[in-house]
């Protein structure tokens, strides 16, 4: 065991944490307007972020790669003006599993917002808050097992990617080699000793995620009902 | 307080309420309305009437006796429709009524409403 | 104040148009009745700012808070309002005095929440969080949260439907308390002639979008169509034939009356009947009771 390299682990948890940060900041205002828009394009952007959970992964990553490659227009200008190339990159990674994870953050938020009684925002406008002030002193703090169920979800879902990652950030280690890619490669090389430590501390880390989940939401429905 | 007269058929029949045309808008000449009163408040006289005070009187023709242990049901048939009055089985007997039988509908000015 | 509202509305049968004008005294308390779906609660929810009419007028004091021809449209937060909702909307994450004061616009002296806890009796209840109150309790949270920030217009929407008769008594009194010590001018949504009766001083009467009538409480429902001036509604529950008449039995409130009748309005009564009892005024005794 000892000489099993755990730098893939390290990446793909510095990768998840980098995610859901990133998708807790922009799923909220996003889930906001969702739960309470009336514009016809609500569906379209709704069918759009939903997108990721049915799409083959590899179809995501394919287009994400076309997109991403210096010599296509989104490629270039990020190369051109921030020196940054989002394809076999780190940075392109995160970007790529943003887009990837993003409706495992927005849709628990986004029916949470939905299940609260339209009241709650109601009143708080009559009690002269501004929307921001109901948003985060409000409604927030109302649907915190929402909030928890929409981290875990995205970090475990980032955690667990492959087929995006393959095909946009391919194998470089320290860089994209992470824990899923890891597992992969090492079962091609025939090492299934490693491979199976890999996978089976994959196993029991998404278990214990998914258990606190359970438990928390459980523990707030229970406090709830009293 | 309002004295109504009322034109039911040939009777001229009369009502007093508490309302005043003021308060009531359905008091107002030529307004038709219902008037209603209760079974129980007809009273029936047979024969010639020796004078009384009692102003609202209908003509009719005993149709129907129902006797009960304690009250009987008299349907009367009148210029002005069926007439029903419940009055004592004990009284039925004292006045001897029978079908067929000429009476006078009798009600009291304060028992009569009015319904719009 | 006055006000004027017309916008399309969408109800359970089809659409209907809302269209209200009226000039009111300030510091009236209004009840606005009415089947369900005539208009009342758009009304409230005009007044609010939480629902734009598609064309209007409002002008509270001497403020003016919409007008469509000025294109003038005050936010809820602008609009100096307090409103009671059905589901009392309190913040479950907040203790009742968190509620409370959460209401407080900038630099506001928090003495009026004092105040308010006095008046609706709330001590008892300030560290308690809002799933742990009775619905009579939340109501009354919700009212004194409505008047922290000293409103113009209180705006109750069936508030008290929810509650039980003893519960409700009770918080017609506090609205009635509050409605005179912080001169509001209060609109309140009402199904019941003993609510509307208690506590208005003007009832309006709704009926598909429009105010069919204004006026005192008195003259609206001692105005119906019967001369009688002794006058119940009332539930039947039984019918029984004795001899050749019938004795209906009727719930009136929470009275039993027995009320004979002939076969042929018997034939048409059944049990669940809602009937109305009337004698003329000049018929009923009266008695003291010691």
């Amino acid at each position: 065991m000892s000489n099993i390299d755990w730098s893939p682990f390290a990446l793909t948890f510095k990768l998840a944490l980098i995610t859901t940060v990133i998708l807790f900041v922009i799923s909220i205002p996003l889930a906001y307007w969702l739960s309470y828009s009336k514009s016809k394009f609500k569906p379209v952007i709704e069918t759009l972020v939903a997108m990721p959970i049915v799409l083959p992964p590899t179809v995501l990553g394919f287009y994400i790669l076309v997109a991403l490659n210096p010599s296509s227009m989104i490629g270039g200008f990020m190369e051109n003006t921030f020196g940054l190339r989002l394809v076999f990159s780190f940075e392109g990674l995160v970007f790529a599993s943003l887009i990837y994870s993003l409706p495992f953050m927005v849709q628990p938020i986004q029916s949470g917002l939905s299940n609260l009684s339209v009241s709650l925002a109601e009143a708080s406008s009559s009690l002269g808050k501004s929307k921001f002030t109901t948003l985060v002193k409000v409604l927030l703090p109302n649907i915190k097992p929402s909030l928890l169920t929409g981290i875990v979800l995205a970090f475990a879902h980032t955690v667990g990617e492959f087929g995006v990652v393959l095909m946009i950030g391919g194998s470089i280690p320290d860089k994209t080699r992470v824990a899923s890619i890891a597992i992969y490669d090492e079962v091609e090389a025939l090492n299934y000793e490693t491979a199976n430590a890999y996978a089976g501390v994959l196993l029991v880390v998404t278990f214990v995620i998914l258990f606190i989940v359970y438990l928390v939401s459980d523990r707030h429905r229970r406090k709830i009902s009293q | 307080m309002t004295l109504v007269e009322l034109k039911v058929g040939k009777y001229l029949l009369k009502s007093i309420v508490l309302e005043t045309p003021q308060s009531a808008p359905y008091l107002k000449i030529d307004n038709t309305i219902n008037v209603l009163f209760k079974e129980t408040e007809v009273i029936i006289a047979k024969g010639d009437l020796t004078p009384m005070s009692l102003q609202n009187r209908i003509n009719g023709v005993v149709s129907k006796i129902e006797r009960g242990e304690i009250l009987g049901r008299l349907t009367l048939d009148s210029d002005i429709g069926e007439i029903v009055s419940l009055i004592t089985t004990s009284a039925i007997d004292q006045l001897i009524l029978k079908k067929g039988d000429n009476v006078t509908a009798m009600v009291k000015t304060n028992e009569i409403m009015l319904s719009a | 104040m006055i006000f004027q509202f017309t916008k399309k509305l969408n109800a359970a049968n089809g659409h209907f148009r809302l269209e209200v004008d009226a000039e009111i005294t300030e510091g009236n308390l209004i009840t606005l009745y009415g089947e369900s779906g005539a208009g009342k609660t758009s009304i409230l929810r005009m007044l609010a700012g939480l629902l734009q009419p598609e064309r209007g007028y409002l002008k509270v004091g001497e403020e003016v808070w919409y007008s469509a021809e000025e294109k003038i449209n005050l936010s809820p937060q602008q609009r100096k309002i307090g409103i009671v909702f059905q589901d009392y909307a309190l913040f479950p994450n907040m203790t009742v005095r968190q509620n409370l004061e959460f209401a407080l616009y900038k630099n506001q002296d928090k003495r009026v929440i004092a105040e308010l806890v006095d008046l609706i009796e709330l001590g008892d209840l300030q560290y308690r969080r809002p799933e742990t109150l009775s619905g009579g309790q939340k109501q009354r949270v919700a009212l004194a949260r409505a008047l922290v920030r000293r409103p113009k217009l209180l705006l109750l929407d069936e508030p008290l439907s929810a509650l039980d008769k003893a519960m409700r008594d009770k918080l017609q009194n506090y609205i009635l308390k509050l409605h005179r010590n912080f001169n509001l001018t209060t609109f309140l949504v009402s199904h019941e002639v003993k609510e509307v009766f208690k506590m208005s001083n003007e009832v309006w009467v709704l009926k598909d979008g429009k105010i069919t009538s204004r006026s005192t409480p008195l003259s609206l429902f001692s105005q119906t169509d019967v001369s009688g001036k002794f006058k119940f509604t009332g539930e039947v529950i039984d019918v029984e034939k004795s001899d050749v008449i019938f004795i209906i039995t009727i719930l009136v409130a929470n009275n039993i009356v027995k009320v004979v009748a002939d076969e042929r309005e018997a034939s048409q009564l059944s049990v669940g009947d809602e009937v109305l009892v009337a004698s003329k005024a000049f018929n009923p005794l009266i008695q003291k009771i010691n």
